[in-house]
């Protein structure tokens, strides 16, 4: 008899989504997080004003360099002295990168995984992202289209709240939406000019999980509208933005079916050969060392792409003497991430008598893929999307010559407006590109450390130099000045924090780990929903797919526990 | 709102040199021989010049100034809790340039000119430091220190700036 109807492997974005929808269907669930608790009530600091927050809340730049330097080096933008420990500290979870190769690998263990780290920006993929491998012969065809995952993304979109525009775009899927964050009037401009200049560009409202008109049942979680306060990488006691602490995670406690275990590591899964099901999870207690097995009836695995191949990579047996489920020996391989680092910026003239109100979360303006979407035209394969916005420059930090009360008072100008653009590049898969376990480091638990091996190809260097080439062009469009647009220089992989593509779907298991449902095709009772099932990656932040596909299979894999075949 | 003097006088009291309560006839000479300085980090000298270019640079208006709202205390902390060896030395390098500038266009020791030839010669180093290449000293860095320091107190944010902890809405066109 197992502990329990389904075990979840991680608490982030894509497991509070299995949790809660695997509980909602009765089952009883174990989520497994590795991380400690947060409490909201207790942990989260968005409450904090700024002279509550010694230096500048940063935090002490010795300190960085001994905990922090890969994660501050990845996003020093999000990681303040008061929210330092939503991130982990480098010196206690370090990974290994192949000699001439570097990897971002950013992220934090706790109660909500990264979802409560994120920039918070939702799209769909659409049936120009699910066609992209078949049509071009990079990575393998999806064993999916869009058709088939549509009512999922309404399903999910209508639980997590989304702002965002109604604009009709193929390539860009209409969410479920709760009102948007207006655009600025240089923003409104921007656009005015770019689609007159650019037909076949659109620049719309970014697309973001903040509650705006929250729902009857946002609200009966607790959750209300955003107040607009730019604090969410500090949590929300709001509970404005999706977060699987503010929202899923919840809803799967109120069913009364969720048993929620902390400091939880895996370190690796049970496979009983002669049923050809997986049956438990063994794992170290992070704090105790103590090693247990819980058992259930079926397993998804949520503990993030690098981690679930890892855990999959550990899991070896005679049946799967290079891990489980990796026949194919595709696990840990094909890892993707979005790529960036061309845009432009520039200043905006027309709108010094205008400031705004409010301090406006995740962005401004989005600008959807428009390359290569009737067939090739670009010098390189698939595309990319911006994202950017125009606000006041502002005056702060002492950038602006003179002392005394006109120094003082010209801080509350709002100074000229700028605009800025920045790309998101598709990376393309590429089987060489992956993680394997290090053949002799190990953490403090005993696990294997991760080694990334991860380069960009020429497609996405080529892709970068053009995006920069358009966004300056989008600039002078709009009539920008001072247009500044840096060397183009990739961000490294895994900087996007869109990692994907370690254990992927595919028809064929002789090539794929999962099949369309999530599911193992060798073991089908072991389902993978965080970003490792990605085929490809898009140009779009992936956390909603993510969710589609994790509401999907959980339905799916409620569906076989209740007539019997698992 | 108490005066200048009795937030400097204050200021003195907190960092222990109530013995140099008696020569708070004129700002700058008060602060210029401190004795017994308990900054953290900061020499008596260097906290005098903080302190004085801080009060210069965002003075006492109709809502407090950078002395009244701690900056240099701010400063004193950024420095000894939030700096690197690198970024401390660095400090240090710039405010000892910043005194030999200021000290040259003062015809003396900058820290004891009156109010009008200190912030003259504020002045006439700032539109130097603010021309193009003009910044060797590392002044705009400090004046970064002091605004930042400034805007992030309580006074600052929302005696000065208004700052609003919960906008509750999005304006996105707001006439000035």
């Amino acid at each position: 008899m197992a502990d329990f109807d389904a075990i979840v492997v991680g608490s982030g974005m894509s497991g509070g989504m299995s949790a809660k929808e695997l509980t909602e269907r009765g089952l009883k669930v174990l989520v497994l997080e590795r991380g400690p608790e947060i409490i909201p009530e207790r942990d989260y600091v968005d409450n904090l004003a700024p002279w509550e927050s010694p230096n500048l809340d940063n935090v002490a730049q010795d300190e960085i360099a001994e905990r922090y330097p890969k994660q501050y080096g990845g996003v020093a933008y999000a990681i303040k002295e008061s929210n330092k420990n939503f991130w982990v500290r480098d010196d206690e979870h370090p990974y290994e990168e192949a000699e001439g190769t570097s990897y971002d690998w950013l992220r934090g263990y706790h109660t909500g995984g990264r979802s409560i780290m994120w920039s918070r920006q939702v799209y769909r993929l659409s049936n120009l992202d699910f066609n992209a491998n078949k049509t071009d012969g990079y990575g393998i065809d999806w064993p999916i289209r869009y058709e088939e995952l549509e009512p999922w993304y309404e399903k999910v979109e209508t639980f997590i709240g989304i702002a965002g525009s109604a604009e009709g775009l193929p390539q860009l899927p209409d969410s479920v939406f709760q009102p948007a964050f207006e655009l600025t009037d240089a923003e409104k401009a921007l656009k005015a000019k770019v689609e007159t200049t650019f037909p076949e560009r659109n620049v719309i409202a970014a697309r973001v999980a903040h509650l705006t008109d929250a729902t009857e049942e946002q609200q009966s979680l607790g959750r209300s509208n955003c107040q607009v306060r730019n604090r969410c990488h500090f949590g929300c006691s709001f509970k404005a933005y999706f977060s699987s602490l503010n929202a899923t995670l919840p809803a799967a406690e109120r069913t009364g079916n969720l048993t929620m275990v902390h400091n939880a590591i895996v370190s690796s899964i049970e496979y009983d050969a002669e049923t050809n099901r997986v049956t438990g999870v063994r794992i170290v207690d992070a704090e105790t060392n103590e090693k247990r097995l819980y058992t259930s009836k079926v397993i998804f695995l949520n503990a993030s792409t690098i981690a679930s191949a890892m855990i999959l990579l550990q899991s070896k047996s005679v049946a799967f003497p290079t891990g489980l489920v990796n026949r194919s020996d595709q696990v840990g391989r094909n890892l993707m991430d979005h790529v960036s680092g061309a845009g432009a910026a520039g200043l905006i003239s027309g709108f010094d008598n205008q400031k705004v109100f409010g301090r406006r979360p995740s962005g401004g303006i989005y600008i959807p893929r428009y390359a290569n979407l009737n067939g090739q035209d670009k010098p390189y394969l698939r595309g990319f999307g911006f994202q950017g916005g125009s606000s006041p420059l502002g005056n702060a930090g002492g950038r602006i010559a003179g002392i005394g009360r006109g120094f003082k008072e010209a801080h509350k100008n709002p100074g000229p407006w700028r605009v800025n653009i920045g790309a998101f590049g598709e990376q393309l898969p590429n089987p060489e590109n992956r993680v394997t376990l290090h053949s002799s480091k190990r953490d403090r638990w005993g696990n294997p450390l991760a080694l990334f091996h991860v380069t960009y190809s020429d497609n996405e260097h080529t892709m970068l130099e053009e995006a920069s080439k358009d966004a300056v062009a989008m600039l002078e469009a709009a009539g920008c000045t001072d247009i500044t647009a840096n060397d183009v220089s990739l961000t490294k992989p895994g900087n996007r924090i869109h990692e994907m593509g370690s254990a992927r779907m595919g028809h064929d298991p002789a090539n794929s780990v999962l099949n369309s449902w999530c599911q193992a095709h060798d073991v089908p009772n072991l389902f993978i929903t965080d970003g490792s099932f990605m085929t490809s990656a898009a140009c779009q932040n992936p956390s909603l797919t993510y969710m589609a596909f994790s509401a999907r299979a959980a339905h799916y894999a409620a569906d076989l526990i209740a007539d019997g075949t698992l | 709102m108490t005066t200048r003097r009795e937030v400097l006088q204050g200021l003195i009291v907190s960092i222990g040199g109530a013995t140099a309560l008696t020569a708070c006839g004129g700002v700058a000479n008060v602060l210029s021989t401190r004795p017994g300085s308990a900054a953290r980090f900061y020499t008596s000298e260097e906290y005098a010049l903080v302190t004085r270019i801080s009060d210069l640079i965002i003075p006492r208006t109709e809502t407090p100034g950078a002395v009244d709202a701690n900056v240099p205390g701010y400063m004193d902390g950024l420095m000894t809790d939030w700096a690197n060896n690198k970024t401390k030395n660095a400090h240090r390098t710039a405010l000892r340039q910043i005194k030999v500038e200021l000290d040259q266009r003062a015809g003396g020791n900058f820290l004891d000119a009156s109010d009008s030839a200190a912030e003259q010669s504020l002045v006439s180093f700032d539109a130097a430091a603010f021309a193009e290449d003009g910044d060797t000293s590392g002044y705009k860095r400090v004046k970064g220190y002091v605004s930042q320091s400034y805007f992030a107190t309580e006074d600052g944010a929302t005696e000065e700036l208004k700052w609003v902890a919960f906008p509750g809405r999005w304006d996105p066109s707001v006439e000035i």
